[in-house]
């Protein structure tokens, strides 16, 4: 009585009289009552998985294939074969059949599928910890302050700003600047940006 | 050496994050700041935060660069480099490992800046893989998730490499990882050594081993990316065929299996006597390792090894693995034909620890 209970499926684990297709049953494993999302083991550990070795790339195109399916056998390059190995591990078997390829006419081939390279980082990749002791410049308070008050002279011009012309943003030129871009439909931030810049005619260029 | 940081003026006064265009561009954005002016000193960039001058740099190098500007500090930093591939952002500096080699040694303090790195990341160049490391970005594990979950939504093209290490994760988080978005993610979690005990050593926190793999468990049941990373130490070298073993049968999971070689800063620099491994003296144990891992399928590759410095065979798996803003060469590799493939050295490798660097 046991023994046959058993027997049906040791035989199916066995791969008697199921069908050849694995990927037919796997979707059928659950993860069980923990799972709430009632997701396959299979959906779960294929999800996305895109990330292939960087030496591997070349294998998504699959040009070297092309001359297998032009049917001049026999050509497996020793090199390439090695990448098949270390990419797809131990799926190899006995059973392999390669699949028919019905038309040997170059066919557009769709859009690579993106795969995305391992990163090579370190730890302390990352941006360190700020020097304390970063190199004294004066450029850039020299050229923050001509731009200040090259604007500052503008909105005086046009009547928008009434204080020094001192380079500084101080609360007066920032509600110039404000009413200014206002009066201009400008997206008004009270800031020196590059539409007040352009409407002022004070860039540069 | 590329520059990460520069000096600043800031005509805003709180920190923010801006796009550097030298010109206007169709994908234009509101945190764009656009160039007005440039001399030998520097730039000048116009945005909506008001004027940005930076000194040390020329318009055409930060063009496209992702920036946090802190005017406080008097400084930007280049969060995202546009063209580079080794862009990481640090979200905190605490960490409750001490690891023997640190090379970003931890603080106690942590500034919370997750609203304007989710910013910057949003204006990443297109198909770019973003680093995150620390400090331990899992300890502020909701924060970080919920960063990668709206990062990942708006920018699909988007992926991410955390480097963790893997002591927080709780089986409460395996529904939350099985997202979809999370397939973007690959995670970097370092383990030392097959021994428990030699691997809380190294970590300086007992207890660090079993955690680690209670937290591998999690991440095998959400379909979670793994990379595993080994840096070599003298106390694990003889130890790395044991790994090797433990990785092939207990691990078989993983995505990659990464040896490095150590980090001549922070921690390792004082203990670099202690520490470091000559490997071009004693690569037996390196040798045995990846043998068994390429002869169980386990994707293993050599992070930081110069290429001349690996026995031939071997040197296939020497990836171009040091960042670009820390690699450098040495003088005997001007003649090198393998250097573009080659990794180089850290900016700071000690000198004494070039020897027998031949060109290929």
């Amino acid at each position: 009585m046991k023994r046959t209970r058993f027997l049906i499926p040791s035989l199916v684990a066995a791969g008697f009289g199921v069908p050849t297709d694995a990927l037919a049953t796997t979707p059928q494993l659950s993860l069980g009552n923990d799972d709430p999302n009632k997701a396959t083991l299979f959906d779960i550990f294929k999800q996305g998985h895109l990330v292939t070795l960087a030496e591997h790339r070349s294998h998504s195109s699959h040009r070297s294939h092309s001359s297998h399916r032009s049917g001049s056998g026999g050509h497996y390059s020793h090199t390439s074969h090695t990448s098949h190995r270390s990419s797809t591990g131990g799926s190899y078997g006995g059973s392999y059949t390669p699949p028919a390829y019905e038309a040997p006419e170059p066919v557009t081939p769709p859009p690579p599928r993106r795969i995305l390279p391992l990163r090579s980082a370190q730890p302390g990749e990352a941006t360190p910890p700020p020097a304390d002791a970063l190199p004294t410049l004066s450029g850039r308070t020299e050229r923050f302050k001509s731009i200040v008050k090259r604007v500052q002279i503008a909105l005086l011009a046009q009547g928008y700003y009434q204080g020094a012309i001192d380079g500084i943003v101080g609360p007066g030129m920032r509600a110039a600047i404000r009413k200014f871009q206002g009066a201009r439909d400008l997206p008004v931030t009270g800031t020196i940006t590059s539409e007040v810049l352009d409407a002022l005619r004070v860039s540069s260029e | 050496m590329i520059e990460l940081t520069l000096p600043a003026l800031a005509e805003a006064p709180l920190p923010f994050v801006a796009r550097l265009r030298t010109r206007r561009q169709d994908d234009a954005h509101r945190d764009d700041a656009f160039l007005c002016d440039e001399d030998d000193a520097g730039v000048t960039f116009a945005g909506a935060h008001g004027l940005l001058a930076i000194d040390g740099m020329a318009s055409a190098a930060l063009d496209g660069d992702v920036v946090l500007v802190q005017p406080d500090g008097g400084r930007v930093e280049r969060l995202l480099r546009a063209g580079s591939p080794h862009n990481t952002l640090l979200v905190t500096e605490r960490c409750d490992q001490l690891c023997v080699m640190c090379s970003q040694p931890p603080k106690k303090t942590h500034i919370d800046r997750f609203a304007l790195l989710e910013q910057a990341c949003l204006l990443a160049e297109a198909d770019s893989v973003i680093g995150i490391s620390g400090g331990e970005p899992t300890l502020y594990k909701g924060q970080l998730l919920s960063l990668i979950e709206r990062i990942v939504a708006a920018r699909p093209d988007l992926a991410f490499h955390v480097l963790t290490n893997g002591q927080h994760f709780e089986a409460a988080d395996v529904a939350r990882l099985r997202n979809p978005l999370f397939a973007h993610v690959l995670w970097g979690i370092p383990l030392y050594a097959r021994d428990p005990g030699l691997h809380d050593l190294i970590v300086g926190k007992t207890g660090a081993f079993a955690r680690l793999e209670q937290s591998l468990a999690h991440l095998v049941m959400s379909g979670a990316r793994i990379e595993l990373r080994t840096v070599l130490v003298q106390d694990n070298l003889a130890e790395l065929p044991a790994l090797a073993r433990y990785v092939t049968t207990r691990l078989r999971f993983l995505h990659a299996w990464s040896i490095m070689q150590l980090e001549h800063v922070g921690f390792a620099r004082n203990r670099w006597a202690q520490l470091y491994v000559n490997h071009s003296r004693d690569f037996a144990p390196i040798a045995a390792a990846l043998d068994h891992a390429k002869l169980h399928g386990m994707p293993a590759r050599l992070f930081n090894f110069p290429r001349c410095t690996v026995p031939e065979q071997y040197r296939y798996l020497a990836a171009a693995s040091i960042s670009d803003w820390k690699r450098r060469y040495v003088e005997t590799c001007g003649s090198c034909r393998e250097r573009e493939a080659c990794t180089g050295f850290f900016e700071w490798h000690p000198d004494a620890a070039t020897a027998g660097v031949h060109p290929l």
